[in-house]
């Protein structure tokens, strides 16, 4: 009689109480590993900005306002050896739309001459870069952009903006990023920008933000300091951010999801602890008498504590794995897109979160079935036999 | 007959870990869900204020939101052709032409450590007829020419330095100082998050030569959607909407969110039935022989079933009293204080998030609905318990 067999003859002794934990486990596990996937991917993005080293520029009253061209220059000559500062790249807010669609997407106008630099983690190779110089409208696409508008590289398509003086352009695809992190933008040439506006006759011409990549971190740290110093009491005062606070900013505005996820998932495992807890107490109290006969015949106490705590973590790996299998074969045949769920493409299942919640599991078990096998091993046998006749 | 509830009662207490641990199964649920719930209705109510069927938002063709639009002193003179609109005191047209530009804001809740954008809109005094909800309830309206603001009393309670005497600074470099002179209530709709100016004034801030928007007041009882086809139409060619549809629009991101939580709080709320099921499962068993005696005394089958249903109405009742109980402390101390962002208007609508007793009441019923839904099938098969089996296992 191995201790597989006895677990396995344990949980088919009461087949109703079996499948009602573990489903009842099941659901809020589903619901964990999806959180856990999230934070997971949200972490993946926010290490990838950091590799990234840039630094965002922007006006201290508010995003909206746009800053002069010239102040590109004057954060350039900050470093004029290049020590800390590689390149600066001005975007200005295009706010493009479809025609014939109420969606705006994030469209950004960006410096034609750094934007390969800066923006390097986009992965443009030498000829992608020589055609975003040739070719005016040249527009540089993120996947799932490219998916929904059917696009690909060198395909034509046209967007409407959604601000002042409301102009549509042309584009052509030059390349469509890889990166989950950037698989809702759009990049374009910002002099194809201001040429267009040049001729629509508005007067105002510049950036909405300067993005400056940096050599290292306390390089960004030092220029963070400076530049927000240089532009400090004119009228065009800066705030400098780096990347991961900036976009942070984004996905507070747009409801918090990614919190509320979080917080759930708190919720989740406290539920789960105690469903586990309480199932563990109901089959110990249940099964007194046949572990005080199995001490009897002569199994060591060592032994019963392991049968129950074993029992305990099968159960809670099993419902899990009923939890856990779905949800991530569900993510990973269709990864939940568009949600505003920050700076990732979609929500992916990622092996982490399985991982992170099979251990989450296994940890309940064992917090679970602790005290009824502690109890279990300190059972003396003669009075247990004897409560129990 | 049947049986008392201080037997049932009894009964809780004889498994005391088991009850405890359902019970606080069942308060963790039903405190999210009490909390989502709250979040849904204070929100709905925000929102259901600007429903105003008689004010239309006269935007730019195209324009899905007043931070987007631009509307040329031409355009807005053209809205006058339309015969409904109505006309206030003295017969002025009630049409309100507005710029609304935004300002960033440290919020109340964490001291300033988290900012939002709030929207400021430049209004002549024929707004307060038009927006009829708005009305003064600190200080004084702002004089005309002069660089003074009246704050919205929701923006008022959620975000630092807006009190009456206070002084902000507007304009694109943040260099124009205004005044706070007075608050305004707007029956606690989204206008209440707004901060209100002097129209020209403003416009001159911000170098501004056209307009955001117009608010236009129609004569009660016209037939809306034909002005909205005639602004709509050659002569005037502007987008119309009513408040409603233009409010409604903007809380589309905010559905998804609540969409998304409440996919997450009706798992958990499965869970919660499997758990008072496994519950009330464990309890049938370990008690079959009593079952068996109650049946012998002269105890119904029925009575036996809403027995145990009435068990676990007990217990799942505790539990959602904590739970309403927990919401309730959770927002005392964290706030009740929320602020969304508008999908496409780039500024903040804040609510307040209150418990009220229709909140609770609410929750209450589906604690009910849990605790009946996973009592049924024990309860049903303790009823079906075959008397002589049971009696003999002595």
């Amino acid at each position: 009689m191995t201790l597989t067999y006895v677990l396995a003859q344990n949980l088919r002794r009461s087949p109703l109480r079996t499948t009602l934990t573990a489903v009842a486990f099941a659901l809020p596990m589903g619901i964990f590993v999806a959180a856990i996937s999230l934070v997971a991917g949200l972490r993946e993005a926010a290490l990838a900005n950091e590799r990234e080293l840039r630094l965002a520029v922007h006006h201290r009253i508010t995003l909206t306002n746009i800053l002069p061209e010239g102040m590109r220059r004057k954060i350039e000559a900050l470093d004029p050896q290049r020590e800390r500062l590689t390149a600066v790249c001005g975007m200005r807010w295009f706010g493009g739309r479809r025609p014939n669609s109420q969606n705006t997407l994030t469209t950004l106008a960006a410096d034609m001459d750094t934007f390969p630099v800066v923006y390097g983690d986009v992965g443009m190779t030498a000829e992608e870069i020589d055609a975003w110089r040739k070719e005016r409208r040249a527009a540089v696409v993120g996947m799932n952009l490219a998916e929904e508008a059917r696009l690909a590289v060198g395909s034509r398509f046209s967007l409407e903006s959604s601000i002042p003086p409301y102009l549509e352009l042309e584009f052509m695809v030059i390349k469509i990023m890889p990166q989950d992190s950037k698989a809702s933008l759009m990049y374009f040439r910002r002099d194809y920008l201001e040429d267009a506006l040049r001729e629509a006759d508005f007067p105002l011409s510049g950036c909405n933000i300067f993005w400056v990549k940096c050599t290292g971190a306390p390089a960004m740290a030092t220029l963070q300091r400076e530049i927000d110093a240089l532009f400090a009491n004119s009228p065009n005062e800066t705030v400098t951010q780096d990347e991961n606070a900036f976009i942070s900013n984004f996905v507070q505005a747009t409801g918090n999801i990614p919190g509320l996820i979080q917080m759930i998932s708190l919720v989740v495992v406290f539920i789960i602890a105690l469903i586990a807890g309480n199932t563990v107490m109901m089959s110990f109290r249940e099964r007194v008498r046949e572990l005080a006969v199995f001490k009897a015949i002569g199994f060591p106490s060592g032994r019963i504590l392991g049968m129950v705590l074993g029992e305990s973590v099968l159960l809670a790996v099993s419902g899990s794995l009923l939890g856990v299998v779905p949800v991530s074969l569900g993510l990973a045949i269709h990864p939940v897109k568009g949600l505003f769920l920050g700076p990732i493409g979609g929500l992916k299942v990622s092996p982490i979160g399985v991982v992170g919640a099979l251990s989450m599991a296994v940890l309940i078990g064992l917090a679970a079935g602790i005290w009824p096998a502690l109890q279990a091993w300190r059972l003396r046998t003669v009075d247990a036999l004897r409560a129990a006749a | 007959m049947s049986l008392s509830l201080v037997y049932h009662w009894r009964n809780l207490l004889a498994r005391r870990m088991t009850t405890l641990l359902t019970v606080l199964v069942v308060a963790a649920v039903v405190a999210t869900f009490t909390w989502m719930f709250s979040f849904t209705l204070a929100l709905r109510k925000t929102l259901a204020v600007a429903g105003d069927s008689e004010k239309i938002i006269v935007l730019r063709r195209g324009s899905t939101s007043e931070a987007q639009s631009a509307i040329t002193v031409a355009e807005f003179n053209r809205l006058s052709q339309i015969a409904e609109i109505a006309r206030g005191d003295g017969g002025a047209l009630l049409l309100s032409p507005e710029s609304l530009v935004q300002v960033n804001r440290p919020r109340r809740r964490d001291q300033g450590a988290s900012r939002a954008n709030l929207a400021v809109r430049g209004v002549l005094p024929v707004a307060l007829q038009v927006h009829r909800n708005v009305r003064l309830s600190a200080g004084r309206l702002f004089r005309e020419g002069v660089q003074e603001v009246i704050v919205g009393a929701a923006a008022a309670r959620q975000f630092t330095g807006l009190e009456v005497g206070s002084q902000i600074e507007l304009g694109f470099a943040g260099d124009r100082s205004y005044v706070v002179v007075g608050h305004f209530t707007a029956d606690g709709g989204p206008l209440e998050s707004e901060i209100w100016g002097y129209l020209p004034t403003l416009m001159n801030t911000y170098n501004r030569t056209q307009y955001s928007s117009v608010a236009v007041r129609l004569t009660p009882g016209t037939d809306v959607p034909a002005v909205l086809r005639q602004i709509e139409g050659p002569a005037i060619q502007l987008a119309g909407l009513t408040e409603a549809e233009y409010w409604s629009s903007q809380s589309r991101i905010v559905n998804i969110y609540l969409a998304v939580a409440a996919g997450l709080v009706i798992v958990m709320f499965i869970a919660a039935v499997f758990s008072v099921a496994i519950t009330m499962f464990s309890a049938v068993a370990g008690r079959v022989r009593e079952i068996g005696m109650l049946r012998t005394l002269g105890f119904q089958r029925s009575a036996i079933l809403s027995g145990f249903v009435i068990e676990a109405l007990m217990l799942s009742l505790l539990g959602g009293v904590l739970g309403c109980g927990v919401c309730a402390a959770w927002l005392r101390l964290a706030g009740g204080e929320k602020d969304v962002y508008g999908t496409s208007t780039f500024t903040t609508l804040a609510f307040d998030i209150h418990l009220t007793g229709w909140t609770v009441l609410g929750s209450l019923a589906c604690v009910v609905l849990l605790a009946v839904a996973g009592a049924l099938a024990p309860a049903w098969r303790a009823s079906r318990v075959n008397i002589i089996t049971v009696l003999r296992e002595a």
